[in-house]
């Protein structure tokens, strides 16, 4: 019972001074000492960390808790607001689907094109959705936890997106979760370009929780309130072309050459429980272009050449190919059931010059236009 | 024996009131609880192990938060030496003299997380950074009497137990 921490004071208080003073410098060198490795990047440091953090998971759930039960009473709805929302939903599905219909046609034709300028890049990403668990609750650190880590495959570095645009990146993976650092956090800088000019230039947080800054805009730079930035895909860290933000505010304090502005993410940052984690197929080789096993599986889809637009997926080359591209239809009718029943007086004045599967055939998104009288 | 469970919960549910989420104009004000414990075991007992288990509740902060690892550490660390070796001075006051004349140890400790936030090159807003001190120094008498309770009960009925 002495032994407990409500005691008197009177006889340890004359033992205690140099202990105290030397436990003080043992553990502040100490605490010094691992700043000044982590600073390096020592990697022991590093898996201590995930050590600790997976330690620590319990409090991270238990700290969660509050908010997951008033995000229970969220279940407690009326039936009429349920309803209201299916409704909405699905108007909005109906106009997404039709929307991606188009997108479906100039995602090939896209494809077709880059193709001709030998480039292979292609617009195929490889998506994983993850939860996210916690938010950074130090004001100043615009981070989030995910619940997906090494063992999903996620890398640092990694694209983190959510249905409107960019979130962040993963900054730390552990063994089943990883940490996320957002684009608004003034450590983060994240290369991008003005979609309407084209113009590149840098994003950079601003901390206070909703704003990115284009400090590095020249003074005679064509923006514009309301322009939309997209991701350059410079650095190959981010995929290309997904949207960051949009520009909210120009500042060009006179006599600088420079001027900046202020954008507001697209991303949702602080709402919702989901995010993407995008593989860019840049950002897996650290560098170099040609690197065949990355680039194979995903060109794989684009090698035949004239395929439908609405059938990705085909594999044989012959068949589709004629099915898909007009100015062969007629050689194609004598051989499989006619796709396209009406051969058009327009599609046959071509046929002599185009053979079945060639570059130069006419493009899959002018397929419907000749097939439609 | 309850008494040091008593301590290690207080640390315990320093760290998830540390880490529990809040609304964004709340969490700028968040109190220091890591600090409020840690100061208050170091001011009123004597006996306790604080400036180890400053330093590790300070780590745990770092992992929690994602802070450079020893940032937190070192902070709690420097105000639980600090408020021990004060302690004479400041057993002396009463609760509310002891809350303002507390407000130098917070005021150092938030220097020090802002100045090696400096160091790693993590910029923030510099004028709410000292929001903490203001929310810790209104919170440091609710969460001294509330322990200060809480050890009275413990002793009150150890000398139940005793008395017959």
């Amino acid at each position: 019972m002495n032994t407990s921490l409500s005691d008197s004071t009177s006889n340890s208080l004359f033992l205690r001074g140099p202990a105290l003073g030397v436990k003080l410098t043992l553990l502040v060198s100490l605490s010094i000492l691992l700043m000044m490795g982590e600073n390096r990047g020592n990697p022991q440091l590093q898996t201590a960390r995930q050590w600790l953090s997976w330690a620590l998971t319990p409090i991270t759930w238990a700290a969660a808790s509050p908010a997951e039960v008033v995000g229970g009473v969220d279940h407690l709805r009326s039936r009429e607001s349920l309803l209201n929302d299916n409704r909405e939903l699905r108007e909005r599905l109906l106009k997404q689907d039709a929307r991606l219909l188009r997108l479906e046609s100039l995602e090939a034709e896209n494809i077709r094109i880059r193709e001709l300028l030998a480039s292979s890049s292609s617009l195929e990403d490889r998506v994983l959705i993850a939860e996210i668990l916690a938010t950074s609750q130090d004001p100043y650190r615009h981070q989030i936890v995910l619940n997906k880590g090494g063992r999903d495959g996620v890398y640092r570095g990694q694209a983190l997106v959510d249905a409107d645009g960019i979130m962040g990146q993963i900054v730390q993976v552990n063994p089943g979760s990883s940490v996320a650092l957002l684009i608004t956090d003034p450590d983060h800088g994240i290369p991008v370009e003005i979609n309407r000019t084209g113009l590149q230039t840098i994003a950079l947080g601003r901390g206070d929780g909703h704003g990115l800054s284009l400090p590095y805009l020249p003074g005679n730079a064509d923006v514009k309130v309301g322009d939309l930035l997209v991701t350059s895909g410079l650095g190959g860290r981010f995929p290309a072309g997904y949207p960051v933000g949009t520009v909210h505010e120009l500042k060009h304090a006179g006599g600088e050459s420079f001027m900046e502005a202020i954008a507001y993410p697209k991303a949702k940052l602080s709402q919702g429980r989901q995010a993407l984690l995008v593989w860019s197929e840049r950002a897996l080789p650290s560098s170099g272009t040609d690197d065949e096993p990355i680039a194979v599986p995903i060109d794989l889809p684009v090698k035949p050449e004239s395929r439908s637009p609405a059938t990705p997926a085909a594999a044989p080359a012959p068949v589709p190919a004629a099915a898909s591209t007009p100015t062969s239809a007629p050689a194609a009718t004598t051989t499989t059931t006619p796709p396209v029943p009406p051969v058009p007086p327009s599609a046959a004045a071509t046929p002599p010059a185009a053979p079945p599967a060639g570059k130069t055939a006419a493009p899959p998104a002018l397929a419907p236009k000749p097939g439609t009288p | 024996m309850i008494t040091s469970l008593g301590y290690l919960a207080s640390l315990v549910l320093a760290l998830l009131l540390q880490i529990v989420e809040l609304p964004e104009w709340l969490a700028i004000a968040r109190p220091a609880w890591p600090l409020l414990v840690i100061g208050y075991w170091a001011l009123y007992a004597p006996n306790a192990p604080v400036i180890a288990s400053a330093w590790l509740l300070g780590i745990c902060c770092d992992v929690l938060l994602n802070t450079p690892l020893g940032q937190h550490a070192l902070g709690l660390v420097v105000v639980a030496f600090l408020i021990r070796r004060l302690s004479g001075i400041y057993t002396l006051f009463p609760l509310w003299q002891a809350a303002l004349a507390l407000i130098p140890v917070w005021t150092l400790y938030v220097f020090l997380m802002f100045w090696i936030d400096g160091l790693a090159r993590h910029a923030a807003d510099s004028t709410l950074r000292w929001m903490p001190i203001v929310s810790t120094t209104l919170v440091w008498p609710l969460c001294a009497g509330m322990l200060d309770s809480f050890r009275a009960s413990r002793a009150r009925s150890r000398n139940r137990m005793r008395l017959p």
